[in-house]
């Protein structure tokens, strides 16, 4: 039974976003396009979730009925994902996880062995410790609940009493997608969210930080392991205040807030960086890398009410930088495009706070 | 916003880090669109984390709360680790052993692990939570059904990410500072039975659970009540007038 939910937990949190994200592998970085896959298409079925649940809070679906529809659209992205894969096999680039060599000296080898080690350790903490949360009573709560009564925040997380639609926590509806991940492994939620979570969100996240490296360290591949050393290490010792990004990294793994923090927010400088690239060769941009961008900022509404603002603000800043650093003040269209989704959400967001 | 910024930084030693390695990129990193990423983002993300009005705007709509995820922007694991980088390039064999070694003890001093928080014990089960929690509310639950139970304190985080099949008349709010009579009532050392069964009957609970020590003055028969089970310290009292649905 445990091997079947784990099964489809790896089915739902691996092999279906590696697929979805076959759209995107020719915008990604050269090497390493099967983690940008991974991470896009998971960013691809966040945006999706998105659009597809918050309506259907808002006019109080049943949140079986929501599985359904979900599950309809991630059958949809992984039919087009594979058509678009096969049908465009020669002008899509070739997976590859790794082409450059990134161990040249016993040093090299030294580091990513530390490196693995360091991650091994902390999954093994993830699983083997548990911390004292107290946001977790209303999150886990409200996936526990979710899956139990069929109802999306219609229940007060913390009692178990009925209460009118809470809108506003409904707008960011992160716990509802871990409890999606529940009713169709048959894993208790609080078990998904725990356990199976961490494991997948930290992996990728350092995933994401692998692909960040190497963009940054093209021409010194041999370094990379160094440089995931030490970013191992800021998110292990970030625990000087309860507030970090590293210590939501490793202490409140599957809220939305740790997942905004960790993912979204560094995605976005992958993403930014690849097309401060393009703009540098003078490439045209591509219209899926903004598509991308539009996704992640969308996915960022998912994990916290507050990404809506963060986001946009994010993107802003490295827009107005880039406008005026290389004098392409038409960048600011598309960028201003991307925000209108953010900003539907937030206007949303205090119409019904 | 002062204050906010302190509370996030802690003793300040990793964002001091982050400091240097802002200004080392800025002085040393040529290419133009790291800059803009990794030296010009984070500055103006700070400039604008410390600007009252924008600060002010933020308060108004948001509260004051959450400022602090402001600085989230800021990517200072990337910085630091790629500027610790960047220098070691510059540098070769032995000294650029010595050099990165000298940098992480640097770091792991200047931080704190973040498995050092005391918040952190062995998990007891898959699920994470107290196995106190998973036992008392396995014994209670009644299939298909909801039941209302009233739990000391160290029971409130868990038993609603355990199971929603457990309802309470208090939650995690009588933590975050919001009085409830019934709380206080079930952690007091003695309990007066006609009112702990007063407020019980009026919370339609269909359980008390209680610690074995706390001293209960009257008789709880005489307000229907039973032991139901007793595990883990706790006593399980359950309100024979109320329909359980069993």
């Amino acid at each position: 039974m445990l091997a079947v939910q784990i099964l489809i937990l790896a089915i739902l949190l691996l092999a279906v976003p590696s697929v979805v994200g076959l759209f995107f592998v020719n915008i990604g970085p050269r090497d390493g396009k099967l983690p940008f896959a991974w991470i896009s298409g998971q960013i691809l079925l966040w945006a999706g979730f998105q659009c597809i649940c918050v309506p259907m809070i808002l006019s109080q679906q049943k949140f079986s009925r929501l599985c359904l529809f979900f599950g309809i659209y991630i059958g949809i992205m992984v039919a087009a994902a594979l058509l678009y894969y096969f049908l465009r096999g020669r002008k899509v680039a070739p997976l590859r996880l790794v082409s450059e060599k990134a161990i040249r000296k016993k040093s090299d080898l030294i580091c990513w062995i530390v490196f693995g080690v360091l991650l091994v350790f902390q999954l093994v903490m993830a699983v083997c410790m548990a911390y004292e949360e107290g946001d977790d009573a209303y999150y886990v709560a409200m996936s526990t609940g979710t899956v139990g009564s069929d109802l999306m925040y219609d229940k007060i997380p913390y009692t178990g009493g009925y209460t009118g639609l809470d809108a506003r926590h409904g707008l960011a509806p992160f716990p509802i997608w871990v409890a999606f991940l529940a009713k169709l492994s048959g894993m208790p939620a609080v078990t998904v969210a725990q356990i199976a979570l961490p494991m997948v969100l930290i992996v990728m996240t350092y995933v994401l930080y692998y692909l960040i490296g190497k963009m940054l360290l093209k021409g010194h591949g041999s370094m990379l392991g160094l440089f995931m050393v030490f970013v191992e290490l800021m998110v292990l010792f970030g625990g000087y205040s309860v507030y970090t990004a590293e210590n939501f990294l490793l202490v409140r793994t599957a809220q939305g807030k740790s997942v905004i923090a960790n993912l979204i927010f560094p995605f976005m400088f992958l993403l930014m960086y690849l097309l401060l690239e393009k703009v540098q060769k003078g490439e045209k941009l591509k219209g899926k890398l903004w598509v991308l961008v539009a996704f992640t900022m969308l996915s960022g509404c998912l994990c916290s009410t507050l990404g809506t603002l963060l986001t946009c603000l994010l993107l802003a800043v490295v827009g107005g930088c880039t406008a005026v650093c290389y004098r392409r003040w038409k960048l600011l269209i598309p960028m201003a495009t991307c925000c209108l989704i953010p900003v539907g959400f937030a206007a949303l967001y205090l119409l019904v706070g | 916003m002062v204050e906010i910024f302190q509370n996030y930084v802690g003793t300040g030693m990793i964002v001091a880090l982050f400091l240097v390695a802002l200004v080392y990129l800025f002085l040393c990193e040529k290419d133009k669109n790291k800059r803009i990423l990794f030296v010009y983002t984070p500055v103006i993300v700070l400039l604008l984390f410390f600007n009252p009005l924008f600060y002010r705007i933020f308060y108004e709509i948001l509260g004051s709360e959450i400022y602090f995820r402001i600085i989230w922007l800021l990517p200072l694991a990337v910085v630091v680790a790629y500027a610790v980088v960047h220098m070691c390039v510059r540098l070769q064999g032995k000294v650029r052993t010595g050099f990165a070694l000298i940098c992480a003890v640097v770091l792991i001093l200047s931080g704190k692990l973040v498995y050092s928080s005391p918040l952190y014990s062995p998990a007891e089960n898959t699920y994470h939570v107290p196995q106190k929690v998973v036992d008392i509310c396995d014994a209670i639950e009644v299939e298909g059904r909801e039941v209302m139970a009233a739990f000391p304190t160290e029971f409130l985080l868990y038993v609603r990410q355990y199971t929603q099949g457990v309802c309470m008349p208090y939650g995690r709010t009588v933590l975050m500072g919001y009085y409830d009579d019934f709380h206080g009532l079930i952690m007091s050392e003695e309990i007066q039975v006609e009112e702990l069964a007063q407020m019980a009957k009026a919370s339609k609970c269909h359980y008390v659970i209680l610690p074995e020590k706390t001293v209960l003055i009257g008789d709880m028969e005489a307000f229907d009540y039973e032991v139901f089970d007793s595990m883990h310290g706790y006593v399980i009292y359950v309100d024979n007038s109320i329909y359980r649905g069993l």
